[in-house]
């Protein structure tokens, strides 16, 4: 007979396998479909678990010859690094005024920020390809970059204000202001080396957001050339009346494959960012 | 080395919602070489003081001058000053000796080489040798404050500024790091301004301590001054523990000078000399005596005697503290580990007049004290030893 407690244990972990496969059953249909061929892909007979000899590349490499993915890949690798990199130049004075200094109109600007993270974009999209299209930014690499930019700022500042506001205290800056440094100073060769995991959170969260962003470089592009991978796998969707299910897979496994990669570099810093403990 | 001057110097934080006046015109004259325990409850403007000195607060009026110059603008970098934080502010990234030598990197043009002899001196000073290759994080609380202190000692600035260095450390530890700092000042010889909110520790480090409350000084005096002539009933109050006793008292004259207290449940018998610098008018006055002051005697006299019963006795081995009622009030008696009266019991108390007390009930203002002047290094003594 169990005791209570074990059976307790035992219900919870059956409630989590549960959980755990209901959430993992699609990624797995992804990667199977993903490596069988158009037929087998749609053929009931294949099963849950296909037999070993069904599996086959073709569908990568038909997607290496019929598609421009190394343009939409190295088009994707270029705006995501570039928003990245300039939202977070900005970001990161601008967090760490929110986080710091006092001055008019600090909340306001402050709420304006965050709020701007909840807005729903599509409303926007016809202004912004008006704005974009006057500043003959429409259709370029340059375009996307600068929009991914700022679609991705206001999480950067939520996300970073936030640490500086726990995650470093006053005092290592008051310190370092005695021990010879100016606020400039004490702010670049103190706080930013402490700052260091979340400024990786950010960064990965930004690269992220960047990567999947759809809408806006949707709008704003039409060229293949300049087309990053999310969107160009809504043209291969779209692009068949006969779906070829395995290539859509396919591309779908490379399109996540860069994120989860650079998830895994970077966790190690992840998490102590968000945790909010410096160094 | 430096003389450290406060003229008439005011903070009022401004914000949208309300205007906090956090110092008051506060006046000081530190003596070169002078270790000051700036002592006070919490937003007494005690922190606040300190941080305008160090150059982390503006000055909203008023000057501060530290060796003969003002340094009301110069950034903190300027000031020739070393603080010790609460939360010891160790840059979490650097080693121990990095810490220490990074403040001698930025704002001294000295060699390599002095750094570190000046680090390992200041290492030996605080006994921190073995950790110097050492993470913050991989110490202890006491560890980091040697470090912290370290860190400040290195320098061999004007002025020392300590904003409550030991109230995270445990009470054992902090006892002995008092003694520590007591003893690294008296070898280093720098002038020290010191921010604490535990009487104790201003008691036993003080050169003189500063008595803030709500922005405004109330005194500034050697301990034994401020223990034995407070010059009101907050400090009264705030110096020695357990606390004064207060009671309200009517004054009776008698034609030739001398007077009775009345209280609502006692009376009690003064001299001439005690009455003679009050005002004829008085009536109505609060007297104050210490606990310590007070005895247990059954045979003492009903005229110099107050009867109450006793509600609580807390043993804490050298003493007893007991705790009884007058008139709906707690009266606090410190007594020798010997007596011991039961909880309940009825027990007459005795002090002598030289150790009263009296404060005008309004203004709280010490009208009186018992000894003024003399001799009482005897006492001043036994307040050292106080329990926290």
């Amino acid at each position: 007979m169990l005791n209570d407690n074990k059976r307790s244990r035992a219900l919870l972990y059956a409630g989590i396998v549960a959980f755990a496969l209901f959430a993992v059953v699609p990624y797995y249909w992804v990667i199977r479909t993903s490596f069988l061929t158009n037929i087998a892909a749609i053929s009931p007979d294949t099963g849950f678990i296909p037999a070993l000899g069904k599996l086959t590349l073709e569908s990568y490499t038909q997607i290496w010859d019929r598609f421009a993915f190394v343009t939409f890949f190295r088009n994707s690798v270029i705006v995501s690094v570039a928003a990245t990199v300039i939202s977070l130049f900005f970001a990161i004075p601008g967090a760490y005024a929110f986080a710091r200094l006092d001055f008019p109109g600090r909340k306001a600007l402050f709420y304006t920020a965050v709020f701007t993270i909840m807005f729903p974009w599509i409303v926007l999209t016809i202004p912004v390809y008006e704005v974009f299209y006057f500043l003959d930014l429409v259709n370029t690499i340059v375009g996307v970059i600068v929009a991914l930019s700022i679609f991705v700022l206001p999480q950067n500042i939520w996300l970073l204000q936030g640490f500086f506001r726990q995650g470093i205290p006053e005092n290592i800056e008051e310190a370092a202001l005695i021990d010879g440094h100016n606020e400039l100073t004490a702010f670049l060769r103190i706080v930013l080396p402490l700052s260091w995991p979340a400024v990786a959170a950010a960064a990965l969260f930004a690269f992220l957001t960047a990567w999947n962003n759809f809408l806006w470089v949707f709008v704003l592009t039409t060229d293949e050339e300049v087309r990053t991978a999310t969107v160009a796998i809504y043209y291969i969707l779209g692009s068949d009346v006969l779906r070829e299910w395995n290539v859509l897979m396919a591309s779908l496994v490379l399109l996540v494959a860069p994120p989860v990669i650079f998830y895994g570099l970077s966790r190690r810093y992840v998490g102590e960012g968000l945790g909010g403990t410096p160094g | 080395m430096a003389r450290l001057e406060l003229d008439d110097v005011t903070k009022v934080f401004d914000t949208s919602a309300e205007t906090i006046v956090a110092v008051e015109e506060l006046n000081l004259d530190i003596k070169d070489g002078e270790f000051i325990v700036v002592v006070g409850p919490s937003g007494c403007g005690k922190s606040t003081t300190l941080r305008m000195i160090a150059g982390l607060e503006t000055v909203t009026d008023g000057e501060i001058r530290l060796g003969d110059e003002r340094i009301n603008e110069k950034s903190p970098k300027d000031r020739d000053i070393a603080m010790v934080f609460q939360s010891y502010a160790l840059y979490p990234h650097k080693t121990v000796r990095e810490n220490m030598a990074y403040g001698l990197h930025l704002s001294t043009d000295l060699d390599g080489e002095e750094i570190s002899r000046r680090v390992q001196e200041a290492a030996e000073m605080m006994g921190i040798e073995d950790l110097l290759d050492k993470k913050p994080s991989s110490l202890s609380g006491g560890q980091q404050q040697r470090v912290a202190t370290g860190r400040a000692i290195v320098r061999e600035p004007s002025l020392f500024l300590f904003d409550e260095p030991l109230s995270n450390l445990d009470a054992k530890l902090r006892k002995h790091m008092r003694t520590e700092l007591s003893r690294i000042h008296a070898e280093v010889g720098i002038t020290t301004v010191y921010v604490t909110h535990d009487q104790e520790e201003a008691m036993t480090m003080a050169d003189r301590i500063v008595i803030l409350d709500q922005g405004m000084l109330q005194q500034i005096g050697e301990p034994k001054e401020v223990y034995h002539e407070p010059v009101n009933r907050f400090v009264a109050n705030f110096i020695g523990s357990p606390s004064m006793n207060f009671v309200d008292v009517e004054l009776e004259r008698n034609s030739d000078g001398s007077g009775t207290l009345v209280g609502e449940d006692f009376s009690y018998e003064v001299s001439s000399r005690l009455l003679q610098p009050l005002d004829p008018g008085t009536t109505e006055v609060e007297f104050g005596i210490r606990p310590e002051n007070v005895t247990i005697d059954p045979d003492a006299p009903t005229e110099k005697s107050i009867e109450t019963t006793v509600d609580v006795v807390e043993i804490v081995g050298s003493d007893n503290f007991i705790y009884l009622d007058l008139a709906g009030e707690e009266f606090r008696v410190r007594t020798p580990s010997e007596i011991e009266p039961s909880e309940g019991e009825t027990v007459r108390l005795t002090f002598d007049e030289d150790d009263v007390h009296l404060f005008d009930s309004v203004s709280g203002e010490a009208l009186v004290h018992g000894l003024p002047g003399a001799d009482v290094s005897a006492t001043a003594e036994q307040s050292d030893t106080t329990a926290d």
